[in-house]
């Protein structure tokens, strides 16, 4: 188990190397600069421009650039976000809880539910309950997922006013308990659309995975040793099932960090795949860098964390 | 009875708190927006939102008055300078300021404010975009405590107006920071201001909140707060306005005029607005920028196409009554604009005419006209991110077509859009600009001293040495009217000359909450009566009852 974390950590640190070089340039290299917009100002000239580009040491060569991201970086040091006005590390750090908390919620309750149902759909069979459970799966799959949020802002929202539009919290917040629940009556709508997408993706995996399984010798053994149905699918059929919805979870759970950039716009959600998205439409270079050095390093957790969970399930793998 | 008296006690001391407040009906504003303020030091801002809060936590030495007339100073109102006094030779201003007006955190204001206020905007470093608009002003020197004079290296009708762009800052606080500092500086991002509302919170892309200033000099403003609450997907924003979380959203998109009129609880305010859309010829060679480009050097095939564009029924098309045609580089709304200038008409068999008169006779198949063997085509960028003028590019596209001119669409996203226009790589863009009460912007985008390299913003490369002259001469005459008559006639070489096709100007709507009274509107900045807007008593909300955050 060890050697597994090990090469995997080892794989991780050049993917995140690769992938924050890679970007720290294409982000360089596409048109505009971070202050381009203000240039649609009649009266800015093209000198303090040149001026902002030359104080932000944007206008030395990339790889000089690179360079003093990875040392400064190395000390913890970001940079200055231009797009928020504040230093990247704070931009970072006020982003991230919303999104950990929005991504969390939606991750565990779809990927709890999409196996439930995955569990159900694949054990049950064919019936017409099953069949349109599968539809519905497939529908929830097809719908983009800002028209499911639209969806939930025009009716629970709007119409019937259950739930509030937008925002993680009201205009004038209250604090304590008050104020937490203030939260959660916030998050329903967002956490709801992305739950049902997550668990639609992982109860079809689980399906499919399931049905792989249901015919096994091992589970026509267990069968005619009299094992009770529940405990074959528990303990032998979902056990031997789990590994590809496992995998999944690992490539779903860098999306923690990252947000769901449409969902976190529709419901004003203050998260990162916003704060990302308006980093690169303003060419936010040390943001856009921070940020995606934070994102990969969460998909090299997310791999080692699916590996080891994966070797849990399946003793095979450990060797 | 014991309750009784408690109570009348308590409805005396409501009735004298009222009296104390100046009348104050209290309440809340929330102003909904598609982005967050980008920052709320007015030196550092260049978004509309910034721009919002910042006027709002800050008072200006005077400013503009309702007929927005930004020529003299007769038509200005006093803020923190009480009056002013001009010097014999007309060089400079001395600003006389309020002894009673002080900052939010007690102190009072003083000259050394106003002198870091130019201070801020003049350190490169800060990157101000106000730096040109006050290139004129040589200096700003406290005279005594009170008094600051402005000093100008020339004589020009808007030196008063230059002048109040220069807005004072807390020296006692900012003036210790090192060079392009500002930006960084937590008084950056937590401001003490001067004007009527103080700040309170900003969370970055959620909220920004200002309370009103109980003891202000100019009496305290009738709301208590005032909250910018950001909602980036705009569907989901004008749904908060619909619902009544959200008070005011400005502007709102033409095609949701209608539909938010007809809420009970909305009202929808039109105002003619400041932005003017185009399609701009690029004068030079795309490929060889130093030569004269191909087509659109020759003003016969310029105004070929600008009578081929059927601007009125396009205007119809895309704004309904919400739009009106454009009449050359400037809005109607600002004091300087002529609606009687001679426009090229809308006239195919002219425009056919003057084409084939240019040798584009033959048309091929597919329609299109041909010369020596050459079709006659070309593309208009345009950014992705402006629906209005994607939708006039696809009509213009179909009126063209109409005479045998293929025009093929670009769309970029807004910076690679900006990027191309400023390199000169288009033959025509379709543009929008955002103008001022002041004429002067005309100069910034339309002179040849604005074409990249030798100033600010003329991408197209437009040229006219009359046009130039009388630009620069309007804008320099001290007498206003002789100032108008020559930036009339300025506009009237850029209408003959076709610098561009004068596609539309956009009425502005914003959806406002109808429990809010509201004083006359002001077009270019509504948010600077925000102090006099008042909520009805009757219509209150749980939100007007809340206290002010201390």
């Amino acid at each position: 188990m060890r050697r597994i974390l090990l090469s995997r950590l080892g794989q991780g640190a050049t993917v995140v190397a690769l992938v924050v070089a890679l970007c720290f340039a294409l982000i360089r290299l596409v048109p505009g600069d971070p202050f381009a917009t203000s240039l649609e100002h009649e009266t800015i000239p093209a000198e303090v421009r040149a001026r902002m580009l030359q104080v932000h040491g944007l206008d030395r060569p990339i790889p000089e650039q690179f360079g003093r991201f990875v040392l400064n970086a190395a000390r913890g040091e970001f940079g200055w976000s231009h797009s928020r006005n504040q230093p990247v590390a704070t931009a970072l750090a006020q982003s991230l809880p919303p999104t950990i908390l929005l991504m969390g919620t939606a991750l565990l309750l779809g990927w709890i539910g999409g196996v439930a149902l995955g569990a159900w759909l694949g054990w049950r069979g064919d019936s017409p309950a099953t069949r349109a459970a599968g539809g519905l799966t497939l529908l929830v799959m097809s719908v983009p997922e800002f028209v499911v949020a639209l969806l939930l802002v025009m009716g629970p929202a709007l119409a019937w006013g259950l739930f509030p539009i937008g925002g993680m919290r009201q205009d004038f917040p209250a604090a304590g308990l008050a104020g937490a629940i203030d939260v959660l009556h916030h998050l329903v709508l967002p956490a709801l659309t992305l739950t049902l997408l997550v668990g639609a993706i992982v109860a079809r995996h689980q399906r499919r995975a399931l049905l792989e399984v249901a015919d096994a010798e091992f589970i026509r053994a267990a069968r005619a040793k009299g094992v009770p149905e529940r405990r074959i699918l528990v303990r032998h059929a979902l056990r031997n099932a789990l590994v590809p919805v496992l995998t999944l979870a690992g490539v779903l759970f860098p999306a923690l960090v990252s947000g769901a950039v449409l969902v976190e716009k529709v419901f004003a959600w203050p998260g990162m795949g916003r704060v990302v998205v308006e980093a690169v439409l303003r060419r936010d270079y040390p943001l856009v860098s921070g940020a995606v050095l934070v994102s990969s390093l969460f998909v090299v957790l997310g791999t080692v964390l699916a590996d080891v969970a994966v070797a849990w399930a399946d003793p095979r793998r450990r060797r | 009875m014991r309750r009784l008296l408690a109570c009348l006690l308590l409805a005396s001391s409501l009735a004298c708190s009222d009296r104390s407040s100046g009348g104050s009906s209290g309440g809340t504003v929330v102003i909904g927006a598609a982005a967050d303020a980008d920052a709320l030091l007015m030196p550092l801002v260049e978004g509309i939102q910034g721009r919002i809060v910042a006027e709002l936590l800050f008072d200006r030495l005077a400013e503009i008055g309702p007929s927005l007339n930004t020529v003299g100073d007769a038509d200005f109102q006093p803020r923190l300078a009480r009056s002013w006094r001009w010097s014999p030779d007309s060089l400079a201003i001395v600003f006389e300021l309020d002894p009673t007006a002080r900052w939010h955190d007690g102190q009072p204001v003083r000259a050394a404010d106003v002198v870091y206020g130019l201070a801020a905007i003049r350190d490169s470093a800060n990157g101000s975009p106000l730096a040109a608009s006050i290139a004129d002003i040589v200096s700003v020197t406290a005279l005594d405590s009170l008094s600051a004079e402005v000093r100008f290296a020339n004589r020009s009708p808007e030196q008063f107006y230059s002048a109040t762009l220069v807005m004072p800052l807390p020296a006692h606080i900012l003036a210790a920071l090192p060079s392009g500092a500002l930006r960084t500086s937590p008084a950056a991002h937590a401001p003490v201001g001067s004007g009527r509302f103080r700040f309170v919170r900003w969370e970055p892309g959620v909220a920004i909140e200002l309370a009103t200033v109980r003891d202000h000099y100019r009496g305290r403003a009738k709301l208590d707060r005032v909250l910018l609450s950001v909602s980036p997907e705009m569907a989901a924003g004008l749904a908060r306005v619909k619902a009544g979380e959200v008070d005011v959203w400005d502007p709102l998109p033409p095609t949701e005029i209608g539909e938010m009129a007809a809420q009970p609880h909305l009202r929808v305010v039109t105002a003619p607005g400041f932005d003017y859309a185009f399609m701009a010829f690029n004068f030079r060679d795309p490929r060889a920028p130093a030569r004269p480009h191909p087509l659109f050097a020759d003003l016969a095939m310029r105004r070929a196409i600008t009578m081929a564009v059927d601007r009125q029924a396009l205007v119809r098309g895309i704004f309904d009554t919400l739009g009106l045609v454009g009449m050359g580089p400037f809005t109607r709304t600002q004091s300087t604009a002529d609606t009687t200038l001679r426009q090229i008409p809308f006239d195919r068999a002219a425009a056919e005419a003057l084409l084939d008169s240019l040798g584009w006779r033959e048309r091929g198949a597919d329609g299109v006209r041909r010369r020596g063997g050459r079709r006659l085509t070309f593309q208009v960028i345009l950014p992705s991110s402006s629906r209005s003028r994607e939708r006039a590019a696809v009509l213009m596209q179909e009126q063209l077509r109409a005479v045998g001119v293929e025009m093929t669409i670009d769309r970029s996203e807004f910076q690679a859009f900006l990027d191309k226009q400023n390199a000169g790589r288009f033959d025509a863009a379709l543009g929008g600009i955002r103008t001022t009460p002041s004429p002067r912007g005309v100069r910034g985008w339309w002179t040849s001293t604005a074409i990249p390299g030798g100033g600010t913003q003329n991408a197209w490369r437009y040229t006219s040495a009359p046009f130039d002259s009388l630009i620069d001469a309007g804008l320099r005459a001290m007498d206003p009217e002789r100032s108008r008559a020559l930036l009339r006639r300025g506009y009237q070489q850029a209408v003959d000359d076709a610098a561009a096709v004068w596609l539309y100007e956009i009425k502005n709507g914003t959806a406002i909450h109808r429990r809010l009274v509201l004083p006359p509107w002001r077009p270019d900045a509504w948010w600077l009566t925000l102090g006099e807007w008042t909520v009805d008593p009757a219509q209150r909300l749980p939100r007007d009852a809340t206290p002010a955050t201390p």
